[in-house]
């Protein structure tokens, strides 16, 4: 098959993006810069999460009202690491979904403001799409399956035809947000991250609890998991501040309950990405998303590559949890092949999925 | 009988996410030979997760291809089965699957490594092999997961892939037949049926996405066969395909 031409001409000139994201609990904001030889500079990634208290979630009018408070000193310091002034910006990317609607809002306002006040074209990005460039500009996988794990987003992703189709996803919740809700149920703590405590605390499990393995094709269910983990909390052998019980006990402590959940859930979404890498003949596998970083994760996944002779493309937490060089380095991709959002279609939507969009920046 | 065979000896037709296929010589020419489904060790799951699941599928799959059978649907007859060894033995099937027919190349064939090749491969020089129009394929394809479904069987990983049709055999009318049970099971909710059919739209829409009007070609069939079934099933389709859009939104 003859190749198709790289349809991303070099830039004439040096590039400058400031990207805007805000779609959960972390307002982001990073400035990218494309240079005529190709090759391309994170200048700054600069981030503050919202972290409610142990066992409450992250609401939306309180998560917008963290960003309103936050985005002027995050912008401020973007810029100033990057050591450019907002003049020298090319264009300003932001989110324009999916994502939590008010936290969104919050931040699209602010990057309609910088467009109007400095007179900079204004480049809306999807924010799994921003994930997927991030994560190859990263990594250079070539033409990986992606798979995009986070507390909004569960998606087995591979590109085809000026798309990034969905090849599986999750039918009900998110990884991300089964794995939060239960760090709640047990009452960890929200800082730095919820599913970062459960894996620190799944070190700790000794016992394969049964949970149920809901896999539909190349869909997955977690849900119903979430509930039967939760369900072992009310159970007789349950002892909530037990740490480490001896082997002989039979009793459940929670770090047994965060062991089994993670060893269940990455089973089954290792298994799902393992189909998708059959069925299309790839053997790389890109994980991005917030739970991308999870160790236990991407030590599974490497397992699965290496015994089908693939390589897996993984980030730390700079990359792989929502920041906004990944808005800069997508809305980049598209301002470069002249794509640009009108002040009118600067809206931001809570449903927009990463097949609708045209991806007009690969072969 | 015993069955004395050695699986490094044997061919290995392809590595799917869940088993390695053989194509085995049991016993001596000129008994025919068989297909042979391993389920090896998943060393990624944790090892009792990864024995319960494997032994359960194949338990499951091997029922399910048994019930198939009886209930008149094209399968692969069984012919072996070791839970503690992890294989399943059923009849070789002689012809090609319809992903490559509709031209989406093969799923993991270990002979093709370039996998550039195959896409390129031309459609209707297949399909004037097995002597069937398009049309006709998708309308063997929507009567076997109609006839499947009436017994209610769930395939559950409906995909192109998963069908083959069989090498015609003189004047022998064309034989679409349905393999890889791995994750099917029986159920008698219209929920599961209308599941069953969208995961098999989506990936007409990713694999052959110049084929995807010729899904309703499939659907219509279905419905014939279906009969009265088909209207419960077809409104949950419709709800379906609307919960799919709905993913988004979550977060």
């Amino acid at each position: 098959m003859v190749r198709r031409r790289d349809p991303l001409r070099p830039p004439t000139k040096p590039l400058l993006a400031l990207g805007l994201e805000g779609s959960a609990n972390k307002i982001g904001a990073g400035v990218m810069q494309h240079l005529p030889d190709g090759t391309t500079a994170v200048l700054s990634n600069v981030r503050h999460t919202y972290n409610p208290p142990p066992g409450e979630g992250f609401l939306p009018r309180d998560t917008a009202e963290h960003h309103r408070q936050w985005v002027h000193k995050v912008i401020n310091d973007a810029i100033s690491k990057a050591g450019i002034s907002m003049h020298d910006l090319d264009c300003i990317c932001f989110t324009k979904g999916p994502g939590m609607g008010a936290p969104l809002q919050s931040v699209a306002v602010v990057a309609r403001t910088l467009s109007l006040l400095f007179r900079k074209p204004l480049i809306g990005v999807n924010h799994c799409i921003g994930h997927i460039e991030m994560g190859r500009l990263i990594t250079g996988a070539q033409n990986p399956v992606v798979l995009y794990v986070s507390g909004g987003n569960t998606q087995v992703i591979a590109y085809s035809r000026q798309r990034y189709r969905i090849f599986g996803e999750t039918l009900d919740i998110a990884v991300g947000n089964c794995l939060d809700r239960f760090a709640r149920v047990i009452g960890l703590s929200n800082d730095p991250a919820p599913g970062y405590n459960i894996e620190l605390e799944a070190k700790r499990g000794k016992r394969l609890l049964p949970l149920p393995y809901a896999t539909k094709g190349m869909d997955v269910s977690f849900s119903g998991l979430l509930m039967a983990t939760e369900a072992y909390t009310t159970d007789k052998r349950y002892r909530a501040s037990s740490t480490g019980a001896s082997d002989e006990e039979d009793i459940i402590t929670p770090a047994d309950l965060c062991y089994s959940l993670q060893e269940t859930v990455f089973a089954m979404l290792v298994e799902i990405t393992e189909r998708a890498m059959a069925h299309i003949g790839s053997k790389e596998v890109l994980i991005v998303g917030g739970v991308g970083s999870n160790v236990r994760l991407q030590e599974m996944m490497g397992v699965m590559a290496k015994e089908r002779g693939g390589l897996v493309f993984a980030m730390d937490e700079r990359f792989c949890i929502d920041n906004g060089i990944m808005i800069a380095q997508a809305g980049l991709l598209s301002y470069r092949m002249g794509f640009e959002t009108t002040l009118a279609d600067s809206t931001c939507s809570q449903r927009f999925r990463t097949d609708e969009v045209a991806v007009a920046w690969r072969a | 009988m015993t069955t004395v065979f050695k699986l490094d000896d044997a061919d290995i037709i392809s590595q799917g996410a869940e088993a390695k296929v053989y194509h085995v010589q049991l016993h001596p020419s000129p008994s025919p030979r068989i297909c042979i489904k391993h389920r090896f060790q998943k060393t990624y799951r944790h090892p009792t997760l990864d024995a319960q699941l494997s032994r359960s599928r194949l338990q499951a799959e091997s029922r399910v291809l048994v019930r198939c059978l009886r209930a008149g649907v094209n399968v692969p007859v069984v012919r072996l089965v070791d839970l503690d060894g992890g294989l399943l033995g059923t009849e070789w099937i002689d012809g090609m699957s319809v992903r490559r027919i509709l031209g989406g190349g093969d799923e993991g064939v270990l002979e093709d490594d370039d996998d550039d090749d195959v896409a390129e491969e031309d459609a209707d020089e297949h399909l004037q092999k097995f002597a069937v129009t398009k049309d006709e394929l998708m309308r063997l394809i929507g009567h076997e997961i109609g006839k499947l479904h009436l017994a209610d069987i769930i395939h559950g990983d409906l995909t192109t892939s998963n069908m083959m049709l069989r090498t015609r055999m003189a004047d022998a009318p064309a034989q679409l037949v349905l393999i890889d049970f791995g994750l099917a099971f029986n159920s008698t909710l219209v929920e599961d049926k209308a599941v069953d059919l969208y995961v098999l739209e989506r990936a007409f829409a990713s694999t052959h996405p110049d084929s995807e009007p010729l899904y309703a070609t499939v659907l219509d069939e279905y419905a014939r066969v279906l009969g009265k079934a088909w209207d419960p099933v077809k409104r949950r389709l419709d709800d379906v395909r609307l919960r799919g859009r709905k993913r988004s939104m979550v977060g």
